[in-house]
This record gives structure tokens, sequence and C-alpha cells, in this order.
């Protein structure tokens, strides 16, 4: 009995009501089973959860085709009025395969051979099809998709397919979404074919021959997918051929026939698709992963030389990339543009920020700051922007409105990011203490990251010189005049208190020995001079202030 | 155990009502800083350094004073926001040292130095730091700077609501410029005279030895 079972539910979408129910009630402690029995409880424990009696949550998808994406791809940016074709093939077998309008109301479609798309237009325009432009263009389409819906699954040469139906509520209904794919996709520049089904499958071959069809009911895909002509499949041309030999023209017509009649004539895959499409097979479908780093290279119309012609297409790739980093939460802290030029090597401007952020209107800013300063040795043909890993943003929470520090962070790497932008990454500089006894060493420059708290305050507090120390220190001690033994600045300098001996560093060459004193100028400054011991060569070091 | 959790929290998804307690003496323009001179503070009318407007301080020369005279008011706006704000230092003549800094109760850590080639990056990297509010103080040392520049520092000033404090030339006394406060710093051999020459609704004054408590 338990070996009947379990081939049934492996491949029939029924089971048996005992066996349904035992995945819901707690089970029995399984009865320790004789050897010889053993695989098949296993076989059918792996299989169970298939069946349709479990509550799948109602699925409605939604298929976007493109239908110029064959154009857009082998010409980008190049729109013609002039008929233009996208072939496929080799030799006497080239095909067009898209076609724009001009071409079309020339009476070209898709399928005709070249030398009959010739004969019609004699000024064809002729372009080579460009799968990886295609395949790339479908990918940058897919995670602008994802601001649609979380599932989003890619259905090659042209197609997407998107899960909708939690994403129905926030667009306010399945038309307000349609009609807000459609707005967006056609200020992309393509020319969008939209339809929704309950099932992936039918959804893309209403796509493809009724677009603008929009399914939401169950109930009645049977009937509407019955209406399908059989060309919207897109099976393979032997399998239409049967189709019209056996007087078929609609899906129901084929629906009707047999099934162990189609069983024979078609091949196992073709009838899988037939019910997925009705919804009587699952089929899971992949999802779209996006790539973690944002790379994207856009050709130009023309050679540009300026920054100020580039700026508009840099800004356009930093508009993908806040798409892209807005689907993931995520934020890069760098970026790199490279402008291609027709010899040499690229130039490259590179923008950072002091923490990973994702708003575009700051990445904008910036980079018009650092474009202001670069001048490119050779006018550019192409640009590129990539950047590092994406990293998901930290919750930085906002305070609540006249409470807390709000956003002072943010605001204050925000400074930072736009003085190093301008004044470039060097001329912003922190500074720390160091635990030493050289007045020169005493102090570092660190690169300001945040304005956490310092980590140990007390260490560096104990570390701290008795003596005073003045507020300016030199870059360079100045050597002062002398006379009689004593040192001048202006006029005879008074010494005040001192000395304070310092001798320290014999260990890395930089050793000193020195004695230093406060002294007092005629106008009421006061200095912190010193004398190396020894020597009689006076040196100013620092201005009390 | 609390390492899940934490995760959670960190992600941007997630709102908490961070610092949802009332603002410790934020930054506000139109209110003031004492500035630890007794002397001073009697002088000027608000009772100390305003915020959120230009100070200009006129010196003759580098290290007379004019730093131990900010220190008390630094230390103290450093110290009423948390040290959650920058202290701006645009084109110092020399390198304020962090040990005497240290000594002062100044964190070295928040302080950003900025270097600059020429006075437009002074005055543009200026009007960043002052409208961003995320300084406490800025510093700014300048020579030579036309009228309208400086009251469009004195409008980011405004908004950021900072201590603005312009260090120039003594020279540059007669020139007229949009600072609501203009002191002239000059050194004695009894100590730091100071002579407020601009001022809301008050005359000139002078200060005698100012750093002298």
């Amino acid at each position: 009995m338990a070996v009947h079972g379990a081939r049934r539910s492996a491949r029939a979408p029924k089971l048996d009501p005992q066996a349904t129910g035992d995945l819901f009630t707690p089970a029995p402690p399984p009865a320790p089973a004789p050897a010889a029995a053993t695989p098949a409880p296993t076989v059918a424990a792996r299989h169970a959860p298939l069946p349709a009696r479990l509550p799948i949550p109602r699925q409605l998808w939604l298929a976007l085709r493109f239908t110029t994406l064959a154009l857009l791809a082998a010409a980008p940016r190049r729109a013609a009025t002039a008929p233009r074709v996208i072939v496929e093939g080799e030799g006497a077998r080239r095909l067009v395969c898209a076609g724009n309008e001009a071409a079309r109301r020339a009476g070209i479609h898709v399928g005709l051979k070249l030398a009959a798309a010739h004969a019609l237009v004699p000024a064809l325009e002729v372009l080579e099809r460009a799968p990886v432009e295609e395949a790339r263009e479908l990918g940058r389409l897919a995670q602008w998709a994802m601001s649609l819906s979380p599932f989003v699954s890619l259905e090659p040469p042209d197609q997407l397919l998107l899960e909708v139906q939690g994403s129905l509520r926030l667009f306010d209904g399945a038309a307000a979404l349609l009609r807000r794919a459609t707005v967006e996709l056609e200020a992309q520049g393509h020319a969008p074919a939209l339809a929704l089904a309950p099932t992936p499958r039918a959804a893309t071959w209403f796509a493809r021959a009724l677009p603008g069809t929009a399914i939401e009911s169950p109930a009645t895909l049977a009937g509407r997918l019955g209406r399908l002509p059989l060309e919207a499949l897109g099976w393979p041309a032997r399998a239409l051929e049967d189709c019209a030999r056996l007087g078929l023209g609609t899906l129901g017509e084929l629906k009707r026939l047999p099934r162990d009649g189609l069983a024979r004539r078609f091949e196992a895959p073709l009838l899988a698709e037939l019910d997925e499409a009705y919804g009587l097979k699952p089929a899971p479908r992949r999802r779209y992963l996006v790539p973690e780093r944002f790379r994207e290279r856009m050709e130009l119309p023309a050679e540009l030389t300026g920054t100020p012609e580039l700026t508009p297409y840099c800004e356009h790739l930093l508009g993908e990339l806040g798409t892209f980093l807005r689907v993931r939460n995520a934020g890069v802290a760098r970026l790199a543009f490279l402008f291609a030029h027709r010899e040499g090597k690229p130039s490259c401007v590179l923008v950072g920020r002091a923490l990973p952020a994702a708003d575009v209107a700051e990445w904008r800013g910036l980079l018009r700051e650092r474009l202001m300063r670069v001048l490119l040795p050779a006018p550019v043909l192409a640009l590129t922007l990539r950047t590092g890993a994406a990293v998901p943003l930290s919750g930085a929470s906002a305070a609540l409105p006249g409470f807390g520090h709000a956003a002072t962070d943010t605001q204050a790497l925000a400074l930072l990011d736009r003085l190093r932008a301008r004044l470039g990454e060097g001329a912003v500089s922190g500074l720390s203490l160091v635990p030493e006894h050289r007045p020169e060493a005493a102090w570092r420059a660190v690169r300001p990251a945040s304005l956490l708290p310092p980590e140990d305050p007390g260490r560096a507090a104990a570390a701290l010189p008795a003596a005073a120390r003045p507020l300016w220190l030199l870059a360079t001690p100045e050597p002062l005049t002398v006379r009689n033994g004593r040192p001048r600045h202006g006029g005879a300098l008074k010494l005040e208190s001192g000395p304070e001996r310092i001798e320290s560093g014999w260990w890395d060459g930089a050793d000193v020995l020195r004695d230093y004193y406060v002294a007092v100028t005629a106008g009421g400054a006061r200095l912190w001079i010193f004398k190396a011991r020894g020597a009689r060569d006076w040196f100013l070091h620092g201005v009390f202030g | 155990m609390t390492a899940p959790l934490d995760a959670l929290l960190q992600r941007a998804a997630i709102w908490r009502a961070r610092g949802a307690l009332p603002a410790s003496a934020a930054l506000a323009p139109g209110s003031s800083v004492q500035s630890g001179w007794p002397r001073l503070d009697a002088c000027l009318p608000d009772g100390g350094w305003p915020l959120g407007t230009l100070i200009e301080l006129l010196l003759p020369e580098a290290g007379v004073g004019e730093l131990r005279l900010l220190l008390p008011a630094l230390r103290a706006l450093g110290t009423s926001t948390g040290g959650r704000r920058w202290l701006a230092w645009i084109a110092p003549p020399h390198l304020p040292y962090p040990p005497a800094l240290a000594q002062g109760g100044i964190h070295a850590e928040r302080l950003l130095l900025i270097a600059t080639r020429h006075t437009a990056e002074r005055l543009w990297a200026a009007e960043q730091a002052l409208r961003s509010g995320s300084c406490t103080a800025v510093l700014l040392w300048l020579d030579t700077a036309d009228d309208r520049w400086l009251r469009r520092l004195k409008f980011a000033a405004e908004a950021g609501g900072a201590l603005a404090v312009l260090f120039r030339p003594l020279g540059r006394e007669a020139h007229a410029s949009p600072a609501t406060l203009r002191l002239a710093l000059e050194p004695t051999p009894a100590g730091l005279d100071l002579r407020v020459f601009k001022s809301r609704g008050r005359g000139p004054q002078r200060v005698h030895d100012a750093l002298s408590s």
C-alpha cells in the first residue's frame, strides 16, 4: 500500500486523502519499518508536499514583452524614420527578426527572408542582431521591474514575468499597475506589450498574441485561453504545421482533443506547457537575482570634449545606479566614471563618500563638483559607471521631530563628502593625539570619518604633558636671530618660564635633545622657543595664541 | 542571544526612535554662548558670542591670544552638542596643536582642518561648513574678501547656527563689513586688550586685559 501511494503521488497531482491528512496531523511515532520496505516511505515523504490540495497562495503574473528590444539593442539611441530591420541567421537563411514601424508599413514582417525584404524596400537599412546587448538590456529591465514586484523572472529573449498578486494593493489595482508599467517603460524608450494572467505561461502567451489582456480570476482563465490562436504559443514550426493539418486554429480546439492522442503527436514538453498554462501543473519560475556590483556602459551619440556636455550622460547613469541601489536597500561608497577615448587608456574620475549611500541627488552634487576640476585629455566616445560592492545600508533612524540629534551624523558626513569632492581628498584632515614626548610627533593627521565618540578619551588625556603647550605649532621650527646670546623675535625676548627638557626618540634616529622656554615678545605675544642642548642656535616652535 | 536581534535592528527598514530625549542645548540662531571671559561678556550685547551670525576678529599677527580668547566658548559648545559636530578650521596660519587643544578641553578628533588653494575655495568651504549645520564653530582665516561674499557667509551662518569667526589682519578695520560683531585684538605688555568697534546696539568699547579673570 505504501509503495502504491508513493507512485501515485509522484506522478499525478492528486493524492489520496489519507496521505494528505498525514501532512497536517502530528505524525504518530514512525513504526520501525522492516528493512525491505524502507525506501518507499522516503519517496512518499519527498513528493508529498507538491500536490494541489495544499493551499497554494493565489498568484497573478504580469508578462512584459518588449517588442522593440532587438531594435534598441542593435542600434541604441539611433532612432530612424527610414525602414530598418534586424536580421539573424547565415547565408540564404538570413531572416528578418525585427523591424521598425517604417519597415512594417512597407510590408516587411518578422520571418521574411532578407532577400525578399530587399525586394520590397531596396534602400533597407539592415542591422545584425545583438543577442548580448539584448540580454543585458533585459537584465536592466528586470532590475527596473523590481520596483513593481519582488519576484521577477527572465523569459528570454524578450519577456519578463512578474508575480504581482502581492503588489496590487500597493499600486491601486491591476489597471493602475499596468498603466504605471506602460508609462515608465515608454519613458525608457520601449514599446511594451503587457498581459496579466493567473499562470505565468498563460501570461506570456497573452503578451505575445493579445497584449493588454488582464485576467485576474482563475475561473475565467480557461475560457479566455481557449480563444487564443495557436501562433501565440511560440511552438516550433513543425508542431504548428501539425496543428494546421488537423484543422486546429485555437488553443481551445487543441485542448478538446483526447489527451493520449495529443501525447502521441506532440512532444512531452509542449504538453507540459499546456498544463502549466491552464494551471494544472505548477510552473515554478527562477527568480532573477541582481548582481551586487553596478557596472553600466553608455555609448555617446557624438564625441564630446567638455565636462559640461558629459554631465547629463553621467547623471543618466547615476539615475540607473539609484534604481539599482533602491531595490537592494543598499549603498555604495565609491563610484568610478571611466571615460573612453579613441586612443589610449580611459580617463577615470573617482567620487567617494565617507559612508555607503544611495541618495542619487547627493551623488549628483558631488559629481558636479568633481567634474568641474577634471580636464579630459581627449574627446570621449563612451562612458562607464562602475561601483564597488553594494553594502546593505545600516539602520540609521531619524529621531522624532523636535527630539534628539536630528540626523547630525548624516549631515556631518555629507559635509565631508562635499568638501572632499571639491577640494580634493587630501584637503580635509582631522587631528589626533599621539602619546609621545617629542612635540612634533605628539599629533597625527587622520582621515576624519565619523562623529562617534573617541574610543578611549581617558588614555589620550593621561598622555598629555604636564607643562603648557602652545595652541599653534609651526610646521618646521624657525631659527631665531641671536644677539649677545639672547634670542630675538622682532625685539629681544624675555624668558618667562623654562627650561623644560625634552629628550627622546634615540631609537628611531630622529632623536631630540632640547630645552624649551616660554618667551614673551615686546608686543606681548607668548612664544614657545627651544635651544638644542650643546648648540647656540635658538628656534621658534610654537605660539601660545 | 542578542546578536540576531542586533542584526535585525541594523536594518534600515526598522525605525527606532533613537535619541528620543530632549535636545541638549541645540544650536539655534539668535542664541549666544558665554565667552568665558567675564569682562568681555559684560560688553557683548547678548552676554556672550552671538551664534548664527558673523563675528570678525582683527589681528595684528597670528598668535596674539585669539585662540585663548575663543577656547572657553569652543569647549562649551563642544560639550553642549555632545561632541557630535565638527569644529572647522579653514586655512589656519599654523597647525592647531592637539596636545594644547586637549589641555584646553577640546577633542582634537572633532577638528576638521580644511586646506585650500585660494580665497574662493576658502569662502566656498566656509559657506558649506556654516550652512551644513554639522559644525559647532567655523573658524576662517582670510586676507581679503569682497563684501558680497561676506554677506553670503553671514546668511550661511544664520542657516546653520554655528559660531562663525572670521580672522582678518588689523588693517581691514576701515573697510565696511557685514559682520554683526567686530573686534580688534591689541596685545599690550600687560595683557590682551579688545576693542569692540561694532556691535548690535552699543557704541565702541574697550576691554582692558580681557584674558585675565
